[in-house]
C-alpha cells in the first residue's frame, strides 16, 4: 500500500469521509507515523492448515472459505509499547492521541498486508472473528490453535485482544475470494465504502 | 548439590517438539496423567543433563482449564521427572493472560496461580524454573510466589523478541537487574530464537548480572517446510555457540524448542566444567518494566508528586482523584525528569492501600522508575511489593529501628535505599559527622546483604535562611561521603525557604552541589532553570561528550523560540480567547484568557466566550466541517482556560457539576470515554474518570460517594454490553436517581433501553448536548 493509500485509511479512522482534509491533521499524521515505525514491534504468528480446524466448519465461515484449498489462521501485534504510547498522549496531547490511535490501526493493517504478501499469491483478505455474523467467541479457539501468547498476545474474558492494537483473522487460500471490497463480507454495510474509502482499493461489484 | 557459579550445569531440552514428534497435539500437561510412561521414557531421554524439567509449563490455575486436579497432575509430573534420576526443576510458564494495567489479571491474582502450584510440590524438588515469560510483572509475581512457599533454588529466565527486549519491551539489563533484585539464583533468556540470534541478549546478561546466567536456546530460527514449522539448526552450530556463552561466563545451559537428546548430550560435556570468570557492572540502577536509569553522571528526581506544600495535590488524594497525580507525573516526565519521587503520605489517608494504588495509576502512564518515598514501613513494602521494576527507597536513617526495619525489604524487593545522614539526635552539623552516619548506614546494610551499589546518600539541606553556615557542610559532606562509593542524593530546593528570589538560590546551590558530587538532586523539574543548569553541568563536567544532549536541546535556541512564538502568535494574529479555541491552540489558551479577564468578568469569559466558541466549533463538527481531533484540540484549549477562570471565582461556582464515567467491566478500550471527558471537561464539568474495565460496584461506589449529575458508561463489544446492563441494573437497584448515559460503538437507542439506560449518544458532543438541557 502506498503512503497515500495509508493516509486515506488513517483518515477513514478518524471520520474524515466527505470534508476537507486539514493541514494540521496531515501534519499530526506524518509525525505519529514517524513515531509508530519507532516503537511499534509488530510479531505475526500463523499456521496453515490444508483443512479448515473445527471452529471453522459453520458459517459465515464457510460460505467466505468455499473453493479455497487451505486456510491461515494467523494473530498479529504491534506490541505493548503503543498501547503506552496512545495512554501517555491520552494525557498530554489528547487531539494526537486520537490520531495516533487511528495511525496505530491503520499501520497494523497495512504491515499485516504487507506479510501477507510473502505467505502466497493466492490469498483472499483476512476475515477476523466478531464480523459479518461470526462471533467474537471464535477467538478462544484461534488463541488455542496458535498460542499467540509467544508473540505477546492474550485474551481477555470478554474476548478482548491485549495488546490493543491486535487482530486475528482467518485467511482463505487459493480459489477463494480475492482481498476486493466487492466480494467482503462486510461490503453492504461498511462504513468506510459508505464514505468512499476502499480497503482493498478494487471496485465494488 | 547444584554449584551454580561455580560450575557449569545442564538442563534438558524440548519436550514439547519431542511429544508432537510422537502424534501428541493435545494438552502435553495431562500426559503426566494418561501417558506416562511417554513422558517418563522422555525424560529418561534426557538423563545425560545434569537438571531435568518437569512437563508443567502450562500447569496453573489461569492457563490449564482440563479436567485433571492441577494437584494430580503437578504430583504425576515430579513423579515420572524422577524417572531420568537427575535434579528435578518444576517448570513453571506464564498464565498467558496480561497483568493490569496492560491486561486484566490482577498482580495478586498471578501470584495465587503460582503459589497453589509452589505449594503442592515444595518438599519433592530440587528446585524451580520460571520461564519463557514475556512480562517482567508476571514473572516478579511469579519469583515472589516461589520464594515465599519454598526455599528451593529459582532459576528465571524470559524471552526476547530480535529487537532484543522481551514482548512488553524490557531490555536484557532491565532483566538482570530485577531478576537480581529479587534474589533469584540463576537468571537468563530462553526459547525466543537460535543460539547465534541470542548472542547480544546473553552478552548484556553477562554484564549487568552478578548471579549465574542461564541460556536455553530453541534449534535455530523456524523455517517452514512442507506447511509445518520445522527447526533445522544442527548440532554442530547449537554446540558451537554454547561453547561459546561458557567461554564467556555462562553458568547454565539447556536447550528449548526444537532442541532433541542429541543436542543435549553433545552439551552435557560442559557438565562441571568450571564456569568461567568475568567483569560485572556494578551500577546503581533504578528501573520501571521499559526504562532503566543508572545513577551516574546528575540524573534528576521529580518532586513533585509528593502532597507537603501542595494543596491541589493533596485536595486531589484526599478526593481519591489519582488523575491529578498522573497529570503531575507526566509532565515531570516531558519536562525531562529521570526519575519521579512517589509521597502520599497525609494523616487522613490509608498509606499502605493508597501508594499501591497511585504507583500503579502512575506506572501506567509514565515509564519513569519510582522513588517511594515514605516514612511508614507498611507502605513501603506494599509499594515495593506492586511495583513493577526496581524501585528507589525513601528513605532509612542513621537510627538502628529504622535500618532493621526498611532494609529486609529493599533486599528482598532488590530495592535502591536512599540513606539520610541523621539520626535519633537529629542533622550533625558537621559533615565529618554526616560522612560518620552515611558509613554507619552502608555498614549495616551490608549486614544485610545489600551491597554499596545499592545504596544512596542523601547529605542533608538545611535552609540556608536559618542554618547559613551549615549549607557548605552539606556540599563538603557530598565529597566525603563519595569515598565510601555511593552515589548521592539532596533535596536542593530546601535551601532557599524564608529567602527571596528562591529560583536563584536553588539554581546556585544545585551547581554547587553538582561540583561536589551531588548525582541525584530531588528537584522539580518543570522549573526550567533547574533543569537547564543540570544539563550545563553535564557538557562543562565531560558528562555530555561532544556536548550531544546539550546541542540537541538548545540547537535552536534563540531562533526556535522567536519563530515558534511568531508562528503563533501569527495563527491567531489579532485574535482573541474567542479564535483560540475555536483553532485549538492549547498553549496560548491560558495566557489569552488570563488577559481577557483583565477586562472582563469571569462569568462573561464563561458565557461569552468560551461557550460560544464551544459552540461554534460543535456545530462546523455537527455539519462536517470539522474533525474528530479537531473538535479535541479545541476542547483542550477550552479546559485550560477554564481552569483559568476557575482560579477566579468563589469555590463552587466554577464547576457545574460532576459526571462519573467508566468503561464497563470486560471492556478495556477508552479512547472514545476518554474523549467524552476532555470534551465534558471544556465545559466546565468535573468528571470522575473510574477508568477502564469497572466492575458495576465500583460504579455504585463512586455515584454515592461523588452524588454526580450523570453517569456515562461505555462499552465497545457486544459481549460487554452485557456488563453495561448490569451496571445500570446495579445503579437502579442502589437507587441511583442521576441519569445514567451509555455510548460506543455497539450501542444505539434500542439498547440503551433495553438495559435501562436514560440516555444513548452517538458522540461526546452529544452527550454534553443533552446534559446541558437536563441541566
Amino acid at each position: 500500500m502506498s503512503s497515500s493509500k495509508l493516509t486515506e485509511r488513517i483518515y477513514a479512522y478518524l471520520g474524515f469521509h466527505s470534508v476537507e482534509k486539514s493541514g494540521e491533521t496531515d501534519a499530526a499524521i506524518l509525525t505519529c507515523l514517524d513515531e509508530l515505525k519507532e516503537i511499534a514491534h509488530f510479531r505475526y504468528k500463523y499456521k496453515f492448515f490444508n483443512t479448515p480446524p473445527e471452529f471453522l466448519k459453520k458459517e459465515p465461515y464457510t460460505s467466505y472459505l468455499r473453493g479455497s484449498s487451505g486456510v491461515i489462521v494467523a494473530v498479529m501485534t504491534l506490541g505493548g509499547e503503543v498501547d503506552a504510547r496512545i495512554k501517555f498522549l491520552g494525557r498530554t496531547h489528547a487531539a494526537k492521541a486520537l490520531v495516533f490511535d487511528a495511525c496505530a490501526s491503520a499501520y497494523l493493517e497495512h504491515l499485516s498486508d504487507e506479510y501477507e504478501k510473502t505467505l502466497g499469491d493466492n490469498l483472499s483478505y483476512r476475515f477476523c472473528p466478531g464480523y459479518g455474523g461470526s462471533s467474537v467467541e471464535d477467538l478462544k479457539f484461534i488463541f488455542k490453535i496458535l498460542s499467540p501468547e509467544k508473540i505477546g498476545v492474550t485474551l481477555s474474558d470478554a474476548n478482548y485482544m491485549l495488546p490493543s492494537k491486535s487482530m486475528a483473522g482467518v485467511i482463505a487460500v487459493g480459489g477463494a475470494l480475492q482481498k476486493t471490497c466487492g466480494s467482503c463480507i462486510v461490503a453492504d454495510n461498511c462504513k468506510y465504502l459508505k464514505g468512499g474509502v476502499k480497503c482493498y482499493g478494487s471496485e465494488k461489484k | 548439590m547444584l554449584r551454580l557459579g561455580e560450575k557449569v550445569t545442564v538442563f534438558d531440552g524440548g519436550m514439547g517438539s519431542e511429544l508432537e514428534k510422537l502424534g501428541f497435539d493435545g494438552c502435553p500437561e495431562e500426559l503426566n496423567i494418561t501417558h506416562p510412561e511417554v513422558i517418563k521414557e522422555i525424560h529418561r531421554s534426557y538423563s545425560c543433563a545434569d537438571c531435568i524439567m518437569t512437563n508443567t509449563f502450562g500447569l496453573n490455575k489461569i492457563k490449564y482449564k482440563g479436567k485433571y486436579p492441577i494437584k494430580e497432575l503437578a504430583l504425576k509430573a515430579v513423579e515420572n521427572a524422577r524417572a531420568a534420576g537427575k535434579k528435578v526443576i518444576f517448570d513453571i510458564g506464564p498464565t498467558g493472560a496480561m497483568i493490569e494495567p496492560l491486561g486484566t489479571m490482577t498482580f495478586d491474582e498471578a501470584y495465587e496461580a503460582f503459589a497453589e502450584i509452589v505449594e503442592y510440590t515444595k518438599d519433592l524438588v530440587d528446585g524451580y524454573i520460571a520461564e519463557t515469560f514475556s512480562d517482567l510483572y508476571e514473572i516478579k509475581a511469579c519469583i515472589l510466589a516461589i520464594k515465599e512457599h519454598s526455599d528451593k533454588p529459582v532459576f528465571a529466565t524470559m524471552t526476547f523478541d530480535s529487537t532484543g527486549r522481551t514482548l512488553t519491551g524490557s531490555t536484557p539489563e532491565i532483566v538482570a537487574n530485577t531478576l537480581e533484585g529479587l534474589g533469584v539464583d540463576a537468571l537468563g533468556v530462553n526459547c525466543s530464537a537460535g543460539p547465534k540470534e541470542l548472542t547480544g541478549v546473553v552478552e548484556s546478561f553477562l554484564k549487568y548480572s552478578g548471579v549465574p546466567v542461564m541460556v536455553q536456546p530453541n534449534r535455530g530460527l523456524p523455517v517452514l517446510k512442507d506447511g509445518k514449522t520445522q527447526y533445522v539448526l544442527d548440532i554442530e552450530e547449537f554446540d558451537y555457540y554454547i561453547e561459546k556463552f561458557i567461554e564467556s561466563g555462562v553458568s547454565v545451559v539447556g536447550g528449548c524448542c526444537g532442541t532433541t537428546p542429541e543436542f543435549i548430550k553433545r552439551i552435557s560435556r560442559f557438565s562441571g566444567q568450571a564456569v568461567k570468570p568475568r567483569t560485572v557492572e556494578n551500577a546503581t540502577v533504578v528501573n520501571s518494566a521499559t526504562k532503566a536509569v543508572t545513577i551516574d553522571g546528575v540524573k534528576i528526581c521529580g518532586e513533585r508528586l509528593n502532597p507537603t506544600g501542595k494543596k491541589k495535590l493533596k485536595e486531589a488524594l484526599l478526593a481519591g482523584d489519582l488523575d491529578y497525580l498522573v497529570d503531575e507525573a507526566v509532565a515531570q516526565q516531558e519536562a525531562g525528569a529521570d526519575i519521579l519521587d512517589l509521597n502520599v503520605g497525609l494523616p487522613q489517608l490509608d498509606e499502605k492501600t493508597v501508594i499501591v494504588e497511585a504507583l500503579k495509576k502512575v506506572q501506567e502512564y509514565v515509564d519513569l522508575p519510582l522513588q517511594i518515598d515514605s516514612s511508614d514501613k507498611c507502605a513501603i513494602e506494599r509499594g515495593a511489593r506492586y511495583y513493577n521494576g526496581i524501585p528507589l527507597i525513601n528513605s532509612v536513617n542513621g537510627e538502628d529501628e529504622v535500618m532493621d526495619a526498611i532494609f529486609p525489604i529493599a533486599k528482598k524487593y532488590g530495592a535502591v535505599v536512599l540513606g539520610l545522614t541523621m539520626d535519633g539526635s537529629g542533622v550533625p552539623k558537621t559533615a565529618k559527622e554526616r560522612f560518620e552516619i552515611a558509613k554507619r548506614i552502608v555498614e549495616r546494610a551490608q549486614s544485610y546483604g545489600i551491597p554499596r551499589h545499592k545504596i544512596m546518600i542523601d547529605t542533608l539541606v538545611l535552609t540556608a535562611s536559618a542554618e547559613q553556615r551549615l549549607v557548605k557542610e552539606t556540599v563538603e559532606a557530598l565529597r566525603l561521603v563519595q569515598s565510601l562509593g555511593v552515589k548521592t542524593a539532596l533535596g536542593v530546593s530546601n535551601v532557599s525557604f524564608g529567602l527571596p528570589n528562591r529560583g536563584l538560590l536553588n539554581k546556585t546551590f544545585l551547581t554547587m552541589a553538582m561540583t561536589c558530587g551531588l548525582n541525584m538532586p530531588i528537584m522539580n523539574p518543570l522549573d526550567g532553570e533547574m533543569t537547564g543548569a543540570v544539563k550545563a553541568f553535564a557538557v562543562l563536567s565531560g558528562e555530555d561528550e561532544n556536548s550531544e544532549n546539550y546541542i540537541g536541546i538548545y540547537k535552536d535556541f534563540a531562533g526556535a523560540v522567536t519563530t515558534v512564538k511568531t508562528a503563533k502568535v501569527e495563527h491567531i494574529r489579532g485574535a482573541n480567547l474567542y479564535d483560540c479555541i475555536k483553532n485549538g491552540i492549547k498553549s496560548q489558551a491560558a495566557d489569552l484568557c488570563k488577559k481577557e479577564l483583565e477586562t472582563s468578568d469571569p462569568m462573561s469569559v464563561v458565557n461569552g466566550v468560551l461557550i460560544k466558541a464551544l459552540e461554534e466549533v460543535g456545530r462546523l463538527y455537527d455539519e462536517g466541517k470539522l474533525f474528530l481531533p479537531q473538535l479535541v484540540s479545541s476542547a483542550e484549549a477550552a479546559k485550560c482556560a477554564f481552569e483559568v477562570v476557575g482560579e477566579r471565582l468563589p469555590k463552587g461556582i466554577a464547576k457545574k457539576g460532576k459526571i462519573v464515567l467508566a468503561t464497563v467491566k470486560g471492556d478495556v478500550h477508552d479512547i472514545g470515554k476518554n474523549i467524552v471527558k476532555v470534551v465534558l471537561e471544556s465545559y466546565g464539568y468535573e468528571v470522575a474518570d473510574l477508568g477502564k474495565d469497572v466492575p458495576p460496584q465500583k460504579v455504585v461506589d463512586a455515584c454515592r460517594k461523588f452524588k454526580p449529575l450523570a453517569v456515562g458508561l461505555s462499552a465497545l463489544m457486544t459481549t460487554t454490553v452485557k456488563s453495561m446492563a448490569e451496571t445500570v441494573t446495579a445503579l437502579k437497584q442502589d437507587g441511583c436517581k442521576c441519569p445514567v448515559f451509555v455510548g460506543g460503538a455497539v450501542l444505539n437507542d434500542e439498547i440503551a433501553q433495553k438495559i435501562g439506560a436514560n440516555y444513548y449518544t452517538k458522540d461526546a458532543l452529544e452527550f454534553v448536548k443533552v446534559l446541558e438541557k437536563l441541566n
